[in-house]
């Protein structure tokens, strides 16, 4: 619809057109089409929308893929993803993320974030519990069958091709050529290897560096990412005792 | 004499014949002097105009409640929805409606004037429960055909603002104050074109009774074809005068929490919002009576049906204005009741006046 500037003159009070009859014809016009087809609201209980499969409702978790890297926690803007111990069969105990839908808000960044896919939004909207309790899902309840389309991807531009102004490509969600990568400081390592053991993605190998220790006489290993393989989630970032590792972000 | 006040009267006569020879059977001599007492024409005819009273208000509040139906059906219509849903097709609504205020608490405010203020309503009420009597449904079905109905009528809707300014004062209520002085401007200055088109409708007709003025229109021709603009003066004004959107001012939700009504509470605002739906349907019914030929028409179906028919098409248009329009402002309403309107009424009457003097009619 056109929407005008309109000033109301002195004359205006001699046209009534544009005052009565417009707002007549369109009301009339309206009821005309909402009783001839039907009126835009559904009866909720009864009727309900279709929606798509990339609809983003509640998320939900294929933990089959999950590999605990708590990215979807840290992506979370309301703070309702927290890791919490699960025993698995195969892999034993982990973490796994355990959603507060009482304070989810649907965004589906979670499953944006997630590098395995194995957070996705679902279709399911009705969530309505008795008690606060019932809504916090433990990994288990959070389980959803998967679909094609419930997973969040997205394509990325740099920020640095654009900047050149020359071809500009564009990314998939985790390519491992474009990522960020983890950079070390070499001389604050003292070999604890720490990180190697957080690893979620076991993308990290301690590597001998050539050095030996002069006082154990021992070889000095050093941690070796492997591109391929990291997601990124800086969890060896968070547990290094002498902050040696750092994120070296793409641009 | 209408066919219902003969039947009625039957009846009251058997009935109160029956009570007559219950007490005599009783073998008393001041129960039998009472029984015959009962059974003379006074005694009757008293009881009879109750029970055709009591039906017809009983008739016209059912279909007064149908007009909260139809305006809570069509406006959900008009603005893309399905209106109310409670019960079959949405008619329980009233009812839960009804109960619900009934089952509400009567709450006097502690410096309002106590008096006033419970009179007031009552006094709202009672002026529209007494338009009812007199716009009949046809010539078979009515409560009083006196020779001056219309000016009758007329007078007792004009009673209206003054209960209302009433109503408002004495709630010692800034709200209530400024909505009955609204109420009070714009009736008074909206019922003067109101009341000039009816003028005209008596010229024409030469008739002050609501049965005349039909039955000249059956005769000849539906006022609204000669007088149409007098009937577009009449339907704005009525809008107006029932202070329905655009024209409710008195009652400005935005402003005003409920205008004059607003200190109200229990069954006594139920009443007051049924009875805007009265007045609109009083001031369809005239409508209706006056342009549209009141029951009018074909015999295959009730003139009764006839004239409800007409009277809901009317409230139609009602409807419509309301889901068309928005609230206009104090001083636009006064300037189009005194500026567009009375000129418009006056044009209408001078019409009225030249068919008649030239013989047309």
């Amino acid at each position: 619809m056109r929407i005008e500037e309109r000033r109301y003159t002195k004359a205006d009070h001699f046209r009534p057109t544009g005052y009565i009859l417009k707002s007549l014809q369109t009301t009339f016009k309206g009821a005309i089409r909402a009783t001839k087809h039907r009126p835009c609201t559904i009866l909720y209980p009864w009727e309900r929308l279709l929606y798509p499969d990339n609809y983003r409702g509640r998320p939900g978790i294929v933990l089959e893929r999950c590999i605990g890297c708590a990215r979807c926690a840290k992506e979370c803007p309301n703070k309702c993803i927290e890791m919490v111990d699960f025993q698995d069969a195969e892999k034993g105990k982990v973490k796994r993320p355990q959603v507060n839908l009482g304070r989810c808000m649907m965004c589906g960044n979670c499953a944006e974030a997630c590098p395995t896919n194995a957070m996705i939004v679902t279709p399911e909207y009705e969530l309505s519990s008795y008690s606060r309790a019932g809504l916090i899902f433990d990994p288990v309840r959070l389980q959803h069958p998967y679909k094609p389309g419930y997973e969040v991807n997205y394509k990325f531009a740099l920020l640095s091709e654009i900047a050149a102004g020359g071809e500009v490509k564009t990314y998939a969600k985790n390519d491992p050529n474009v990522h960020d990568t983890i950079v070390l400081d070499g001389s604050k390592c003292i070999s604890c290897s720490r990180c190697a053991k957080t690893c979620p993605a076991n993308a990290i190998e301690m590597a001998d560096t050539g050095e030996v220790n002069p006082k154990t006489k021992k070889p000095i290993k050093h941690p070796k990412f492997d591109n391929a393989k990291c997601v990124v989630c800086e969890q060896c970032v968070e547990v290094c005792p002498k902050s040696c590792l750092s994120v070296k972000e793409v641009l | 004499m209408s066919n219902l006040y003969i039947e009625l009267t039957n009846f009251t006569e058997w009935l109160l014949g029956l009570v007559a020879a219950l007490l005599d059977w009783t073998k008393l001599g001041f129960l039998s002097d009472f029984g015959e007492w009962l059974q003379t024409a006074p005694v009757v005819d008293f009881v009879s105009t109750l029970l055709v009273a009591v039906i017809f208000l009983i008739t016209a509040m059912m279909f007064g409640l149908c007009f909260i139906w139809q305006e809570r059906k069509f406006l959900g219509r008009f603005m893309d929805r399905r209106g109310t849903q409670v019960g079959f097709l949405g008619f329980f609504q009233n009812f839960a409606d009804g109960i619900k205020v009934i089952l509400k608490e009567h709450i006097v405010p502690k410096d309002s004037d106590h008096r006033l203020f419970e009179m007031a309503i009552f006094a709202y009420l009672a002026s529209t429960f007494m338009l009812f009597g007199c716009i009949p449904f046809s010539d078979n079905f009515y409560v009083i055909d006196v020779d001056l109905a219309v000016l009758l009528g007329v007078a007792i809707f004009a009673f209206g603002p003054f209960s209302i300014l009433i109503g408002g004062w004495s709630s010692n209520n800034k709200f209530t104050l400024i909505g009955g002085m609204r109420a009070a401007a714009q009736l008074i200055a909206l019922e003067i074109p109101l009341l000039l088109c009816i003028v005209s409708v008596v010229v024409i007709t030469g008739d002050l009774s609501f049965v005349g003025i039909v039955t000249w229109q059956e005769e000849n021709i539906w006022l609204i074809v000669p007088l149409c603009i007098g009937a577009l003066t009449f339907f704005i004004a009525a809008v107006g005068e029932s202070e329905r959107i655009p024209f409710d001012l008195p009652e400005a939700e935005a402003e005003l929490v409920e205008g004059w009504a607003t200190e109200y509470g229990d069954v006594r605002w139920g009443l007051q919002m049924a009875s805007d739906y009265f007045r609109a349907y009083i001031l369809c019914g005239l409508f209706t009576m006056l342009f549209l030929g009141g029951w009018a028409g074909p015999e295959f179906i009730w003139a009764e049906a006839w004239y409800l028919t007409k009277v809901f098409i009317v409230f139609f248009f009602f409807i419509w204005v309301r889901a068309a329009t928005v609230r206009i402002r104090t001083d636009q309403i006064l300037k189009l009741g005194w500026r567009r309107l009375l000129p418009m009424a006056v044009i209408n009457l001078l019409i009225a006046v030249a068919l008649k003097v030239t013989g047309v009619f």
